[in-house]
C-alpha cells in the first residue's frame, strides 16, 4: 500500500488496516523473535565460552593473589590493601559455605523427587517425614542463591584481574574509603537500589518461580504438607484446565476468561468514556460549585472500599434496601435477583463498577481537558463547528492520543481487579465446574482455589494463564499503539 | 429600519442562543445533583444504621432507612473495655499543658526581648529563657520518667521516656536559642505582624508534643484495648510504618531509574513489566510461608504485613518516576559542576521539588493498608489480635458467627473512613496530580 | 544439619520418654472456637485444670474462629492451626484426607461411642475409625415462626399464604447445598457418598434424576414464585421476617426478635410430602502431635469439653444442642422450644454423611439458578435434564 492511500483512509480503516497488518505481519514477527532468540541463546553460549577462557587466562596469568582468590574470595582484594571489598567477598564466601553445609545442600539433592520420607506415626505420635513444600521453596532459594555465588565468584576474579593490570600500569587501586564515598556518588544507583531490589527478589520472583514450579506438581487438598508428599507431574494440571471434559475445568475456564475480558472492557471503557463525560460537563464554562461536585464524586475513592462495596453489596441484596424499598412502593413483586441470577450479577458489578470508576477518570481527564490550548476549540469555533464536532475532532482525539498507554494499564488492572468483585458478589452465583462463579475473574477463581479449596497446583496453572492473557495483550497493544501515535496531528 | 431590525434580530439571536446555553446548563445541573444523590446515598445510609440501637433495633439491613431510636451503643460496643478516651485525654493534657508553657515562656522572653537595649542584653535574656525552659522540660520529663519507672517497673521504659522528654526539651531550645529563627519572630507576642503565622507555627509546636506525649503515653502506660480499638492500632500502625518506609523505596527506585544512567537499568524496568503481569495473588502461599519462617504470621502479622507492603514496593516505581523525568536535567548538571555529589543532589535539589510526588506517594501507602482484607486475614491466620480493621470488620458481617453486628460494622466502618476521607479531601491536590501524571505519562 | 536434626529427634524422643512416664503437659495449647463459645470454653478450660492438676500449669490459649473457617486454616497449615479446633461434620473427609485430624484415643473413643448418640457418632466416622469427638447433635434445621403471623405451620403453603397476607417475609437458604435436600429427601430422594478410612470417596448413590426429584424441584421453583420468599438462613440478618428455616444456634436471636409470639416447629409439609433435610454435627478434633505429652493433654481436653456434663453447661450457656445422650434426657434440654422442634424434625431427616466440597458449590449453582428465575418456564424434560446434569456432576467427584 503506498502512504498516500494510506493518509486518505478514514480513522476507523486506519485502525482495521493497522490491526490487519499487525496480524499478518506477525509470523514474521514471531520468527525474527524465534531468531533473535536464538542468537541471544547462541550469544549467551558464547559470552559462557568466554567467560571459562577467560578464567583460565587469568589464572595463568595471575600472581598468587590472584590465584589464591580462585579458592578464597576476596583474598586477593585483601592482599592488595581492599580491606573492605575484600572482606565483602570473603564475607559471602563464608555465608555462602556455611548455608550450603547446614542448610542448602540438603534441599537441593531432594529437589528432583521433592522428598521420599514419608509421615510416620509412632505410637499415638506424629512424626514428620519430608516436608515437599518447603523442600521446593528452599530448593529454588538455593538455587538462587548458587547462581548468585557463581556471578559473585567470577566478579572476584575480573576484580582481580584488573586491580592487576591497575597496578601494572603504575596507577594506584581504590581505597575502601574511596569505595564507599562512590557509593554516595558515581555509584549511587547501588544504593538506592540494593534494598529494593533484594525485596523485590525475595518477595516477588522467588514466589513467582516457586508457584510457576508449583503448576508442575500435584501440590492439592490430597497432597498436602506437612502429612503427605507432593511430587512432580509435567504437564498434568495445565490439561485439566485447558481440556474439557467431565473431570477437567476447560469449559470453566473458558467462560470465565470471556467473563474476564467482558468485564475488563466494560470496567475500563464504560467508566472511561463516562468518566470524561462528567468532566466535561463540571468543567464546562457556567458551571459553578466546580469543587463540590468534584469533592463529592471523589468521596467513592477516599472511602476504604471494603465498606463502601461491602455495604453496597448488602444495599443489592435480595433483601437489602432496593428491593425492599421497590417492593414497598409496588414497583416490584418480587425482589429482583441482583446476586442471583447470572445476567444481573454481572450488570449490577459493572454498574456499581462505575460508581466506584467514574471519579479516577474524571480526576484525570479534568487534568488532561486543562492542558488542550484553547486556541484550538477557538479556531475549530471560527470554523463553525458545534459542541459535538468539537469533541469528535478535538477533545476525544487528545484524549485517546494522551491517555492511550493508560488505558492498557487500566485494562491491565481491571482483568486483575479482585476487591470489587471479591467484595460485592464473591464469584456468585455459583454453577460452574470446578468450584467457579458466574461473576468470577480468573483472579477471583484463583483465590478461591487457593484459600478456600486448597487446590493449588491448578491455582498456579490459572496464575500462569492470566499471565499468558495479560502478555499477548501488551504485545498485540504495544504493536498498535507507536502507529497510533505517528497519524495523530493536532496541529 | 433594517439596521434596528438587524439589532432586534440579533438580540434575539442572542437571547436564544442564551436561552440555549441555560438551557444547556439546567441539564447539567440536573445530571449532577442526580449524580451527587447518588454518590451519596449509601454513605449517609451507612452513617444512619451506624447510628440505629443495637439492642432495641436488632437485624441486619432493616427495611428502614430511619433508626426508630438514635443510639451511640453501637459506637460504645467499639469501646466497651478500652480506656481510649482518657488514655488519649492524658496525652493531649500533657501536649496542650507544656505546648502552652511553653508558649507563655517565649512570650514573656519575646518581651524582654523586645524592650532589652543592643544585642548583648537580648541574647543574655534568651539564654536565660531557655535555661528556664530547659529546667522545665527536664522536670516534667523526670516526673513522667520516674512516673513510667513506677508504673512498668523497668529501666529501660524509664529511659526511653526521659530521652522522649530530652527530645522535646531539644524542640524547645532548638526553638528558642536560635535568635533569627522564623518560629521565634512568629511566636505570639514576640512580632505581632501576623498573627496567623503565630498561631500555625503555635499548632505546628502543639502537634509536634501531641506526638511526643502520645509516643511517650505509648511506653509508659499502653492503653488497654477492645478488639476494635487494637485492629484500628493495628492497621494505623501499619499504615504509618508503610507510608514512610514504602515513600523512601519508591522514590528511591524512580530517582534512580528517571536520572542515573547505568548499566542494566533498561533490564530492570523490563522485568518490573513483565513481573507486573503475574496476578498478585499467585504467591499468597508462598509468601505466608516465608513469613512464617521468619515468625511473622499470627501474633508478628503487623510486622509481617508492613514487610509484605513494603518489599515489592520497588515495583510502583512509575508514577514517581514520570514526575522525576519532568525536572529539568540542568539542575543536576549544574550542581555537580558545583562538585555536588549525587547523593547531594538527591537529597538537597531534588527532594524539595518533588515535595507534590513525595506527598502523593505517601498519602497511596498510607491510605491502601486500610482496604487490603485477603492478605491480611491470611497472614493473621485467626489470630485476632493480629487482625487489621478490614478483616475484624469483614467478618463481623460476612461470617455467620456473629450475630446482629450489622450495625456495628457501620459504626466501625464509619469510624474508619471518616479520618481517611479527610486526609484524602485534604490532600486531594497532590493525589489529582499524581493520578493525572501518572495517567499521561502512562 | 542432619547431626543436629538427629541429635534433635533423639532428644525429643528422650523428652516424650521421660514425659510419658510423668504424664502432665505444661506448654502452649491451643484452641479455637467460635467467638460466642469463647467465655464458655475459657471457664470449661479452667474446670479442667482444677479437676486435671496434670495439666494445671498448661498455657491453653483460645481463640475465636469459626467452624466455617477452622477446617481451612487447618489444612492450609496444619503447624500454625490450633491443637483443638470446632468443626462441622461436612468438612471431616476433607481434613482426614489433609492428614490434618489424629485418631481419637482408644479409652476415649469407647466412652465417646457409649455416651452419643448413634448420628452423632457416626459423622465422626470415617470408614470405621472415629476422627472426631461429638459436641452437639444440633446443626440440623427446623421453622421457627411468628405465631401472630402464621397461624399453620404443618403446611409449606399455607404459612406462604399467611406471610404474603401480612407483608412479611418466610427465610429458607435454598441456594444451599444444606439447606435444599429438605425439598429432595423430602420428596424421597438419596445422595450419599461412600468413603473409605482414609478419607477417599469411594462411590455415589444419587437418584436425583427421578420422579421424585422433579417434584422436589418444582416444588423449590413454587416456592421462589412466591413474594414472601427470600433466600436466607441468619434470623438476625432477615428483614421483615415471619417465619425463617434455622437452626439452634440462632435461638436466642429468634426469641429476641419474635418475643411473645416466639415458636418453632418441625418443616412443613409441601405438596404432600413432608419436609426433610440432613441432621447434621459439631465436632471436636485434634490434630496430629508430635510430641505424645501434649497429645495427651489435647485428648483429656477435648474429651473434657465433650463430656455429658459440659454439654449440659453449654447447652444452658449457649443453646448448643448435646448430642450427649444423659444430657439429652435432662429436664431443660427436654423443654426447650427449639431443640424439641429440632428433635421432631429429627426423625424426617438422615444424619449427614461426607460430601464432596464441590458438591456444595454445586447445589448453590442450582439454588440460584431456581431464584434467578431460570428454570421459571421450563417444561418437565428440560428440568429432568438439569437434574440429570446435576446427578452425573454429582457422581463425577468420585475417585
Amino acid at each position: 500500500m503506498v502512504d498516500l492511500d494510506y493518509l486518505k483512509m478514514s480513522k476507523p480503516q486506519k485502525m482495521l488496516h493497522d490491526l490487519g497488518r499487525f496480524f499478518t505481519g506477525l509470523p514474521g514477527r514471531v520468527g525474527r523473535g524465534f531468531m533473535k532468540l536464538g542468537l541471544n541463546i547462541g550469544r549467551c553460549f558464547k559470552g559462557l565460552w568466554l567467560s571459562v577462557v577467560d578464567l583460565i587466562t587469568t589464572f595463568r596469568d595471575g600472581d598468587w593473589k590472584t590465584r589464591l582468590s580462585y579458592l578464597v574470595m576476596g583474598s586477593g582484594s585483601m592482599a592488595r590493601g581492599q580491606w573492605g571489598r575484600g572482606l565483602l567477598f570473603f564475607l559471602f564466601q563464608t555465608v555462602f559455605n556455611l548455608y550450603m553445609v547446614n542448610f542448602g545442600m540438603a534441599y537441593l539433592a531432594k529437589l528432583n523427587t521433592l522428598g521420599t520420607v514419608a509421615t510416620e506415626k509412632v505410637g499415638r505420635k506424629t512424626v514428620y517425614g519430608d516436608n515437599s513444600f518447603l523442600i521446593l521453596l528452599y530448593g529454588v532459594l538455593t538455587l538462587f542463591f548458587v547462581l548468585a555465588f557463581i556471578y559473585t565468584w567470577r566478579m572476584n576474579i575480573k576484580q582481580n584481574k584488573i586491580s592487576q593490570q591497575i597496578l601494572a600500569s603504575g596507577r594506584k587501586l581504590k581505597r575502601t574509603k574511596d569505595d564507599l564515598q562512590s557509593l554516595m556518588d558515581s555509584q549511587f544507583h547501588k544504593t538506592l537500589l540494593a534494598l529494593p531490589t533484594l525485596g523485590v527478589f525475595v518477595f516477588t520472583i522467588l514466589p513467582i518461580f516457586f508457584m510457576i514450579l508449583v503448576a508442575f506438581t500435584n501440590f492439592d487438598y490430597n497432597h498436602q504438607p506437612p502429612a503427605k508428599l507432593f511430587t512432580w507431574v509435567g504437564f498434568e494440571n495445565f490439561k485439566t484446565l485447558l481440556s474439557s471434559g467431565s473431570a477437567s475445568y476447560g469449559d470453566t475456564f473458558k467462560q470465565v476468561l470471556f467473563w474476564t475480558l467482558v468485564w475488563a472492557f466494560f470496567a475500563t471503557f464504560l467508566n472511561y468514556f463516562l468518566g470524561m463525560f462528567v468532566a466535561i460537563m463540571i468543567n464546562k464554562k457556567g458551571i459553578k460549585l466546580k469543587k463540590v461536585w468534584r469533592t463529592i464524586l471523589v468521596m467513592t475513592i477516599a472511602i476504604p472500599q471494603f465498606v463502601s462495596l461491602l455495604y453496597v453489596s448488602k444495599m443489592f441484596a435480595a433483601d437489602g434496601l432496593i428491593n425492599t424499598y421497590l417492593m414497598k412502593w409496588h414497583w416490584i413483586s418480587q425482589p429482583i435477583p441482583f446476586w442471583t441470577n447470572p445476567g444481573w450479577a454481572r450488570f449490577t458489578i459493572i454498574l456499581i463498577n462505575i460508581w466506584i470508576g467514574i471519579p479516577y477518570l474524571m480526576l484525570i481527564a479534568t487534568g488532561i481537558l486543562m492542558n488542550i490550548p484553547a486556541d484550538l476549540y477557538e479556531s475549530a469555533r471560527i470554523d463553525g463547528a458545534n459542541a459535538v464536532q468539537m469533541y469528535g475532532k478535538i477533545t476525544l482525539p487528545y484524549m485517546l492520543f494522551v491517555t492511550g498507554p493508560y488505558l492498557l494499564t487500566s485494562f491491565t488492572g481491571n482483568i486483575n481487579n479482585f476487591n470489587v468483585i471479591f467484595l460485592l458478589s464473591q464469584g456468585k452465583p455459583m454453577g460452574l465446574a470446578g468450584n467457579a462463579g458466574h461473576t468470577d475473574l480468573l483472579i477471583t477463581w484463583l483465590y478461591r482455589m487457593t484459600v478456600s479449596d486448597t487446590n493449588y497446583k491448578i491455582a498456579a496453572v490459572i496464575g500462569i494463564m492470566v499471565f499468558v492473557v495479560l502478555a499477548v495483550i501488551n504485545l498485540v497493544v504495544y504493536n498498535l499503539i507507536p502507529s497510533v501515535k505517528n497519524e495523530e496531528d493536532f496541529q | 429600519m433594517t439596521n434596528n431590525a438587524n439589532v432586534a434580530a440579533g438580540q434575539q439571536k442572542l437571547r436564544s442562543k442564551r436561552g440555549h446555553e441555560r438551557r444547556i446548563n439546567g441539564t447539567i445541573y440536573t445530571v449532577l445533583v442526580i449524580m451527587s444523590i447518588v454518590w451519596l446515598v449509601p454513605f449517609v445510609f451507612l452513617v444512619l444504621q451506624s447510628f440505629r440501637s443495637y439492642k432495641l433495633e436488632k437485624g441486619g439491613m432493616v427495611d428502614y432507612l430511619i433508626p426508630k431510636t438514635f443510639s451511640l451503643d453501637n459506637y460504645a460496643f467499639l469501646f466497651e473495655g478500652s480506656n481510649f478516651f482518657s488514655w488519649l485525654g492524658q496525652a493531649l493534657i500533657v501536649a496542650v499543658a507544656v505546648a502552652a508553657v511553653t508558649a507563655v515562656l517565649i512570650h514573656v522572653c519575646g518581651r524582654l526581648l523586645d524592650k532589652g537595649e543592643g544585642e548583648g542584653r537580648g541574647t543574655r535574656v534568651a539564654l536565660l529563657g531557655g535555661s528556664l525552659l530547659i529546667g522545665f522540660v527536664a522536670l516534667v520529663g523526670l516526673t513522667m520518667a520516674l512516673q513510667g519507672f513506677a508504673l512498668a517497673g523497668s529501666w529501660v521504659k524509664a529511659l526511653i521516656s526521659l530521652a522522649l522528654f530530652v527530645l522535646a526539651g531539644w524542640i524547645m531550645a532548638r526553638v528558642y536559642l536560635k535568635q533569627d529563627s522564623k518560629l521565634l519572630r512568629s511566636i505570639p507576642g514576640y512580632v505581632v505582624e501576623d498573627k496567623h503565622e503565630g498561631l500555625k507555627k503555635f499548632c505546628a509546636m502543639f502537634a509536634e508534643f501531641g506526638a511526643l506525649a502520645l509516643i511517650a503515653q505509648c511506653i509508659l502506660a499502653p492503653m488497654t484495648m477492645s478488639q476494635y480499638v487494637r485492629w484500628y492500632g493495628n492497621t494505623l500502625t501499619i499504615a504509618l510504618f508503610t507510608s514512610v518506609i514504602q515513600t523512601v523505596i519508591v522514590l528511591s527506585v524512580s530517582y534512580a531509574l528517571s536520572r542515573l544512567r547505568f548499566k542494566g537499568r533498561k533490564l530492570i524496568m523490563n522485568v518490573v513489566l513483565i513481573l507486573g503481569l503475574f496476578p498478585g495473588f499467585l504467591t499468597m502461599i508462598t509468601l505466608y510461608f516465608l513469613l512464617k519462617q521468619m515468625g511473622l504470621t499470627q501474633a508478628g502479622a503487623v510486622p509481617g504485613l508492613i514487610l509484605i507492603y513494603c518489599a515489592s514496593s520497588g515495583m510502583g516505581y512509575y508514577i514517581s518516576k514520570g514526575f522525576f523525568d519532568t525536572i529539568p536535567k540542568s539542575l543536576d548538571e549544574s550542581a555537580r559542576i558545583d562538585g555536588a555529589t549525587r547523593f547531594q543532589v538527591f537529597l538537597k535539589i531534588i527532594m524539595p521539588l518533588a515535595k507534590p510526588i513525595v506527598i502523593y506517594t505517601i498519602l497511596m501507602a498510607f491510605m491502601a493498608p486500610w482496604g487490603d482484607y485477603v492478605f491480611a486475614s491470611y497472614v493473621a491466620f485467626g489470630h485476632q489480635d493480629g487482625y487489621n480493621v478490614a478483616v475484624g470488620l469483614y467478618n463481623w458481617v460476612n461470617t455467620n458467627d456473629f450475630q446482629n453486628y450489622f450495625t456495628r460494622f457501620c459504626a466501625g466502618g464509619v469510624l474508619v473512613a471518616v479520618p481517611i476521607t479527610a486526609l484524602f479531601l485534604a490532600l486531594q491536590k497532590y493525589y489529582v496530580e499524581g493520578v493525572t501524571g501518572g495517567a499521561v505519562k502512562g | 544439619m542432619k547431626k543436629l536434626l538427629t541429635l534433635v529427634l533423639a532428644l525429643a524422643l528422650a523428652l516424650t520418654l521421660c514425659s510419658a512416664f510423668a504424664e502432665g503437659y505444661s506448654g502452649d495449647l491451643k484452641v479455637w472456637v467460635p467467638d460466642a463459645a469463647v467465655d464458655f470454653t475459657a471457664e470449661q478450660v479452667e474446670a479442667f485444670k482444677a479437676a486435671n492438676p496434670e495439666y494445671a500449669d498448661m498455657n491453653v490459649v483460645i481463640e475465636p474462629v469459626g467452624e466455617g473457617d477452622a477446617a481451612g486454616k487447618v489444612i492450609t497449615d496444619v503447624d500454625a492451626a490450633a491443637d483443638v479446633f470446632n468443626f462441622a461434620q461436612d468438612q471431616l473427609a476433607r481434613m482426614v484426607a489433609a492428614g490434618a485430624l489424629e485418631v481419637v484415643e482408644e479409652g476415649n473413643a469407647e466412652a465417646v461411642k457409649a455416651e452419643n448418640d448413634a448420628g452423632s457418632v457416626a459423622a465422626a466416622t470415617m470408614g470405621d475409625t472415629l476422627y472426631a469427638y461429638p459436641l452437639t447433635s444440633d446443626n440440623g434445621y427446623f421453622m421457627y415462626y411468628d405465631s401472630s403471623v402464621v397461624t399453620d405451620p404443618s403446611d409449606l403453603d399455607a404459612v406462604l399464604a399467611d406471610c404474603e397476607a401480612a407483608g412479611k417475609s418466610f427465610y429458607m437458604e435454598i441456594n444451599s447445598g444444606w439447606y435444599q435436600t429438605a425439598f429432595f429427601f423430602g420428596a424421597g430422594c438419596t445422595l450419599t457418598y461412600d468413603s473409605d478410612n482414609d478419607g477417599n470417596l469411594t462411590a455415589c448413590n444419587a437418584t436425583y434424576a427421578s420422579e421424585e426429584g422433579l417434584k422436589a424441584l418444582k416444588s423449590m421453583i413454587k416456592l421462589a414464585k412466591s413474594p414472601a420468599f427470600q433466600n436466607g438462613s441468619s434470623i438476625s440478618n432477615a428483614t421483615n421476617v415471619a417465619a425463617i428455616v434455622d437452626g439452634t444456634w440462632d435461638s436466642e436471636a429468634a426469641k429476641e426478635l419474635f418475643g411473645e409470639n416466639y415458636a418453632a416447629a418441625k418443616l412443613p409439609m409441601c405438596d404432600g410430602y413432608q419436609l426433610s433435610g440432613f441432621g447434621g454435627f459439631k465436632l471436636l478434633g485434634v490434630k496430629p502431635q508430635e510430641d505424645e505429652a501434649k497429645l495427651a493433654a489435647c485428648d483429656a481436653l477435648a474429651a473434657w469439653l465433650t463430656s455429658g456434663d459440659v454439654q449440659l453447661a453449654r447447652y444452658e450457656a449457649l443453646g448448643w444442642g448435646p448430642s450427649n445422650l444423659e444430657a439429652q434426657k435432662s429436664e431443660a434440654v427436654q423443654a426447650d422450644v427449639a431443640l424439641s422442634a429440632l428433635g421432631e424434625q429429627l426423625a424426617f431427616t438422615i444424619p449427614q454423611g461426607q460430601y464432596p466440597g464441590d458438591y456444595w458449590s454445586l447445589a448453590t449453582g442450582l439454588g440460584d439458578r431456581i431464584i434467578g428465575k431460570e428454570f421459571d418456564d421450563m417444561d418437565d424434560e428440560a428440568l429432568m435434564g438439569v437434574l440429570t446434569e446435576f446427578q452425573e456432576t454429582c457422581a463425577s467427584y468420585v475417585g
